[in-house]
């Protein structure tokens, strides 16, 4: 393209148009220079740049009004050849800025952009900013000399005009592009940096427009939202170099206390100049606070996410350049810089991870006193109005909220002790927290959902799910991210701060309200995960990582405190069944003060007239509980085995509760633990450690009034474990059988309940033939089947039942007295007859009962006592326990038939006079008892009830009846 | 308010009785925990639980199969099992010093010396003793790495002190020709202060408590105090004062005078019969007695004044014992029983 390459060629081509541009100041003139000017070569043009510029100089300067067409033509040629040139003189750099400046705004109308048509406004930005691009380093310099200090200021007024008034969005940000280069922060990379005492000088000067320049550029920024986001954007950006530039920590630091004397020619400039002194920085930054504060506002309220980017930027500039200067507008710019944490810009977020990453890393906040105290202030303050900003805001609104307090305990870091040494601000941290997490505790659900475990079959133990946290409700919020932010909280500050504060000051609200307590319950849970590091984000490590003994300590605090009787059993039904019992024996109990071994024995108050919600509070406060003690295990791994001791027993026992919330939470507890713990399985974990749950065991069965959950535990024991526990349990289930008869009134029904779980645990681990065919029993096939086995089993108790009718006849006589005159011989006749009985039944008779079968035949005694009790479900149980006992008895016949005699009157009872529903479910007690021990050899007992003086005869008919029906119906 | 200024006119010590007497009246206390697991009938208990941390309170019970279990008191479990008397019942243990050098005495006639440092379990030494009775030996540390043991010896009647570890006999203690009072039941011995000359308590047969003279080998004064051999006896050397359960319903409390003789001090009846162990705490303040009506009684050892009976236990106890903890307030009291358990019992968190 270059046709000119040499200064001579290019002379020879342009000076005609140069002359004809000096002779005629003509638009076309301008034209043909800018036409001619495109053939010339960059280094020719160089040699003849003053050439060149002259006419055109010439051209701006002749007096007289100008053609705008003109004056516009002439700043592009300007332009162009400055665009490929180099100003080498500082007289011509300073000469042509005013000139071009002059152009803006001619003499008359001082400060005031001319009228002038758009295009020659930014004709003429774009020159300055070419100009300010072609000037060599040393020599763009001399601009900036005190000297040069009213031009430059002028510059500055008209740019800033332009980019405040201009209606056009090209001419703005030129304006703003051209200032941007004017303090020497240009984008571009050409520029070669300040040295410290040039950008000192710099600094000196600019202070002078800082007012100006800082309070024009807030209007622009908070202007308009119709404006653009390049607008702003730009604006922002110039806003925080030239406050960077100006008020930087290490140029105010280097600013020398009293003003340098300047010499006397220079001195009515010298009035211009600022002295950056302790006041004036003291000043300004006062007044910087004000204009931030607008300016963070509205731009991290922008709709358009380049804004908040470079929101973020100004606050990472300022951060790193101003940090001591401008410490008082730091709250608001923390505050603009934490919010956007959360941002729904993943640019606007990662960049401001980032700058709170390097600030955190630069420690800035750990070394800053000043700062902290601000952040600890904005959090004051922001706790104070968290109460009120949950209730009214929404959703979006409580989450940024809630990023904001997150942030900025994220950025205090390990300073947070600070705000947690100051007892008002920890106060109204944890009372803020109190409220927010208020749950809903209206769920009538959640109270109805039982758990109907015992009846069912038994829960496979292999497909239990990790225990997860319940999901909760909660009063002010639904969303699971605003629940999540929360407990970063919580975590952060756990993971910071200092544990047993904060552990002492939650456990103190937890004891001070049942307000409180299921809030303070889940923030101790959170801090513990958060001190052991368990998933906690953080801006960065904490120094010294948490001690274990500690945390074990604390640990070892709030699980006493959770088990605490008074704070685990609470009412949390109004079952009939369990909590009638309850309160008679509270009832009953209540004089005798419970305080034995356990040191506080406090039931919570039984009133009657409990409301859904509180018992909902309380199942949920017992759930947040188990969530915590499952939590605790996590964390200690494998140290929480010594913890086993005094935690596993009211986990269990809050696995057989009947409300399904906590018992599913329960569970989960129980995973968790066994995870944590490293065993392999719910079984290994319940086996391993049966030592500890059967000495709870057993010496809560000593404290039945107080403690009726006892036999829960075995229960729960029973149904998710396998055979090998029944050697490690036995002995305490002879301590439950022993209890039992000590109480046969007032606990029969919980005790059943063990009862059950043991006979159907036995079953299932003993008799998985015997229990088959106890289904199959129930249908008419099961007989014909396994008739070949029935006469077996009669042919091998033949002796035995021969026995007892003898027996039986002699007990008769003796009863009714016939027994003087023959004794000699019925005592005689009686042992020959039982003496074959051992060489006979060597099968069975003698060997002693497998422990299982012992122990239902134990079970079956107590069978007997409580199939006439009172209550009707006692004895509906009552009659399911029996028939399982039955089952399970059911090989070992020689033991079975003497029980089931014993049985059988109080069964006829059942069947002759009872309930409906009691009959029928003694009915289906039937088969398995007849098929075991045989009808025939049943009937005898029940025949020789109607001689018996106490059985009228009438009695007879209905109950034989009945029990043919019965087998009919089969 | 009243109760506080009363608090002050009394001593810490008055309270914690009066609390204990006032806990009478309230449902009968809980053992702190119970130990299950020797599968056996359990017959002697020994604490070692001065150690500081991280050595953790440890529990030795020796029981009729046998076994000497080392309970784990902080995991409540059982750390090891010995089995060094082919599975004769083991009836006494105790530690020579330091929890890890253990003496245990078994129907097999033998007093092994188990090695129970570094997790090694193996028996480094044994006296054979030959004596077929069911008497516990008695040990007293004398000086430095030197223990005194008296035993009951081969002969029906004697008692031999041997000198651990050396195994030197010290002497033989036989009665005069025609006393007729059977074996030796129970042995206790004592001395005033360290480095004073160690005595012999020994209760027989018939029923009698004989103090004896270990360097003359004399028999210096003799106590009927029991129609039934004695079971057990306890010593308290400071207040010169000793006590003595037999399988009457009796505890027989005596004293011994400037002139080293015994004189009977008080018996107090008790309900039923029968006292298995008898042990004065180290601070003499308390007694525990193991009842063969499975109950445990503690006694004020002052005035003999009852505190508490502890029932727990579904079979005889055999043995009571009090820990050794550093803290008063973590002392332990440990009962062994027929029904193979162990019941632990904190006695001072209890006011």
């Amino acid at each position: 393209m270059a046709v000119f390459d040499t200064p001579q060629e290019a002379f020879g081509a342009l000076r005609p148009v140069c002359v004809q541009l000096t002779k005629a100041q003509t638009w076309e003139n301008v034209a043909q220079l800018q036409a001619r000017l495109g053939a010339v070569s960059a280094p020719a043009l160089q040699e003849l740049q003053e050439y060149v510029l002259f006419p055109l100089r010439f051209a701006l300067k002749v007096p007289g009004p100008k053609q705008e067409r003109l004056v516009q033509s002439v700043v592009q040629c300007i332009s162009s050849v400055l665009a490929a040139t180099c100003v080498k003189k500082q007289e011509l750099l300073q000469e042509l800025f005013s000139e071009l400046c002059t152009c803006l705004s001619p003499p008359s109308a001082l400060n005031k952009p001319a009228l002038l048509s758009e295009e020659l406004k930014l004709a003429v930005i774009q020159a300055l900013h070419t100009l300010m691009h072609s000037a060599y380093g040393d020599v763009i310099l001399s601009l900036y000399q005190p000297s040069t200090l009213p031009l430059l200021g002028f510059a500055v007024s008209l740019l800033l005009g332009l980019a405040e008034q201009e209606k056009a969005k090209q001419i703005k940000i030129s304006a703003l592009k051209c200032l941007q280069v004017l303090i020497l922060q240009c984008d571009c990379q050409e520029h070669r940096h300040l040295d410290e005492d040039g950008a000192q000088q710099c600094g000196d000067l600019f202070a002078s427009f800082l007012p100006g320049v800082s309070i024009t550029l807030s209007r622009v920024i908070t202007g308009d939202i119709k404006q653009g986001h390049t607008i702003t954007v730009s604006a922002i950006r110039l806003f925080y170099q030239i406050v960077g530039l100006v008020m930087s920590d290490e140029q105010l630091s280097r600013v020398p206390k009293n003003k340098e004397k300047l010499s006397v020619e220079q001195s009515r400039i010298s009035e211009l100049m600022i002295h950056r002194g302790p006041d004036w920085s003291k000043s300004t930054a006062e007044k910087l606070t004000l204009l931030m504060h607008k300016i963070v506002e509205s731009s991290s309220v922008h709709p358009h996410w380049k804004v908040k980017l470079e929101l973020v930027e100004l606050v990472h500039h300022l951060m790193k350049n101003c940090r001591q200067s401008l410490v008082d507008s730091f709250s608001h710019l923390l505050k603009a810089l934490v919010g956007l944490v959360n941002d729904e810009n993943s640019e606007v977020q990662n960049r401001c991870n980032e700058v709170l990453q390097s600030i955190a890393e630069q420690r800035i906040v750990a070394e800053n006193r000043a700062l902290a105290d601000v952040l600890s202030e904005n959090l004051h303050s922001l706790a104070t109005a968290l109460p009120r900003l949950m209730n009214s805001q929404d959703d979006q609104g409580k989450f940024s909220t809630l990023s904001l307090l997150l942030g900025y305990l994220k950025l205090l870091g390990p300073k947070i002790n600070i705000v947690l040494n100051s007892v008002a601000h920890l106060h109204r941290l944890s009372k803020a927290l109190m409220q927010v997490l208020e749950l809903d505790v209206t769920d009538v659900k959640i109270v109805e959902d039982r758990r109907w475990g015992s009846e069912s079959s038994y829960e496979p133990s292999g497909c239990l799910q990790k225990g997860k946290c319940q999901k909760k409700y909660f009063r002010f919020f639904t969303e699971e991210k605003v629940f999540q932010l929360l407990q970063q909280v919580c975590r952060v500050l756990g993971y910071y701060g200092n544990l047993y504060l904060l552990v002492d000051h939650f456990m103190g609200l937890y004891t001070e309200s049942v307000m409180y307590r299921k809030q303070s319950a889940m923030v101790l849970n959170e801090l513990i995960a958060g001190a052991a590091g368990v998933g906690v984000d953080v801006l960065h490590e904490r120094e010294d990582s948490v001690n274990m003994d500690d945390l074990k300590g604390s640990i070892t605090s709030i699980l006493d405190e959770y088990t605490d009787q008074a704070n685990w059993y609470l009412i949390t039904s109004i079952d009939t069944e369990e909590v009638g019992t309850e309160f008679s024996v509270q009832h009953s109990e209540l004089p005798a003060s419970p305080g034995s071994a356990r040191s506080s024995v406090l039931i919570p108050s039984s009133d009657p007239h409990l409301s859904t919600r509180t018992m909902n509070g309380n199942i949920w406060q017992i759930c947040i509980q188990l969530e915590g003690i499952g939590c605790f295990a996590a964390v200690l791994g494998k140290d929480f085995r010594l913890l086993l001791l005094s935690a596993l027993y009211p986990v269990l026992e809050k696995a057989g509760d009947k409300t399904l919330l906590i018992s599913e939470t329960a569970m989960g507890t129980l995973v968790d633990i066994c995870e944590a713990c490293s065993y392999d399985s719910l079984q290994c974990l319940i086996n391993e450690n049966s030592d500890y749950l059967v000495n709870g065991i057993s010496l809560n069965l000593r404290q039945l009034a107080h403690q009726p959950h006892a036999s829960r535990v075995l229960d729960t024991m029973l149904r998710h474990s396998d055979v090998s526990l029944l050697p490690l349990v036995e002995d305490v289930i002879q301590d439950v059988l022993s209890t039992l008869d000590q109480s046969y009134d007032n606990q029969a029904s919980t005790f059943l309940r063990v009862l059950y779980s043991l006979m159907a645990a036995l079953v299932q681990w003993f008799g998985t033939s015997c229990s088959e065919e106890h289904q199959q029993g129930q249908t008419a096939e099961w007989r014909s089947r396994t008739l070949s086995q029935v006469q077996q089993q009669q042919l091998v108790t033949r002796q035995e039942v021969e026995r007892f009718f003898l027996d039986y006849v002699r007990q008769k006589q003796i009863a009714e007295g016939n027994l003087p005159d023959t004794d000699d011989e019925e005592a005689d006749g009686v042992p020959p007859l039982a003496k074959p009985e051992p060489n006979n039944s060597d099968t069975e008779g003698e060997t002693p009962l497998p422990s299982h079968a012992q122990l239902a035949k134990d079970v079956m005694e107590r069978c007997i006592h409580l199939l006439s009790d009172r209550n009707l479900r006692v004895r509906l149980k009552v009659l399911d326990v029996l028939e399982l006992c039955v089952t399970v008895l059911h090989p070992h016949g020689n033991h079975l038939l003497p029980m089931a005699h014993r049985v059988w009157p109080a069964l006829v009872t059942r069947l002759i006079s009872d309930d409906p529903l009691a009959v029928l479910r003694a009915f289906k007690c039937f088969p398995p008892l007849n098929a075991r021990g045989p009808r025939r050899h049943l009937a005898p007992p029940e025949r020789a009830l109607l001689p018996s003086p106490v059985r009228a005869p009438t009695y007879q008919p209905p109950s034989r009846e009945a029990r043919w029906n019965g087998k009919a119906a089969e | 308010m009243v109760l506080y200024i009363r608090n002050q006119l009394m001593s810490p010590y008055d309270i914690y009785f009066r609390s204990f007497v006032a806990l009478m009246a309230l449902p009968p206390p809980d053992p702190e925990f119970v130990l299950r697991g020797t599968s056996a009938a359990v017959h002697t208990l020994h604490f070692s639980c001065a150690g500081q941390e991280p050595d953790f309170p440890i529990l030795f019970s020796g029981s009729e199969n046998g076994f000497v279990h080392v309970w784990n008191l902080k995991t409540r479990r059982v750390d090891t099992a010995l089995d060094g008397h082919g599975r004769k019942s083991v009836y006494w243990v105790e530690t020579l010093d330091a929890k890890d050098r253990l003496l245990s005495q078994g129907r097999d006639q033998r007093i092994c010396l188990w090695d129970l440092a570094e997790g090694r379990t193996s028996v480094t030494d044994s006296v054979f003793t030959e004596n077929v009775g069911f008497c516990r030996c008695s040990l007293l540390k004398v000086a430095q790495g030197r223990w005194l043991m008296a035993m009951a010896a081969k002969s029906l009647e004697e008692v031999q002190v041997l000198e651990l570890p050396s195994k030197t006999s010290v002497c033989t203690l036989k009665p005069e020709v025609g006393a007729k009072l059977g074996m030796p039941m129970c042995l206790k011995l004592w001395q005033l202060d360290s480095g004073s000359q160690p005595w012999l308590l020994a209760g027989y047969e018939d029923g009698s408590v004989i103090l004896w003279n270990l360097s003359m080998g004399k028999a210096l004064s003799q106590l009927v105090c029991h129609q039934e051999p004695v079971m057990s006896l306890d010593f308290d050397s400071e207040k010169a004062k000793g006590i003595s359960g037999s399988s009457e319903k009796v505890l027989s409390i005596w004293s011994l005078n400037e002139q080293q003789n015994l004189q009977v001090h008080k018996i107090h009846k008790l309900v039923n019969s029968g006292i298995s162990d008898i042990t004065i705490r180290s601070d003499k303040k308390i007694l525990a007695t193991a009842g063969w009506d499975h109950r445990i009684r503690i006694f004020g050892w002052k005035k003999m004044k009852p505190l508490a009976v502890l029932d727990y236990h579904t079979a005889t106890v055999h043995c009571v014992s009090f820990s050794d903890h550093r803290n008063p307030t973590e002392r332990l009291l440990a009962a062994g029983s027929k029904d193979h358990r162990i019941s632990i019992w904190s006695i001072y968190t209890q006011t």
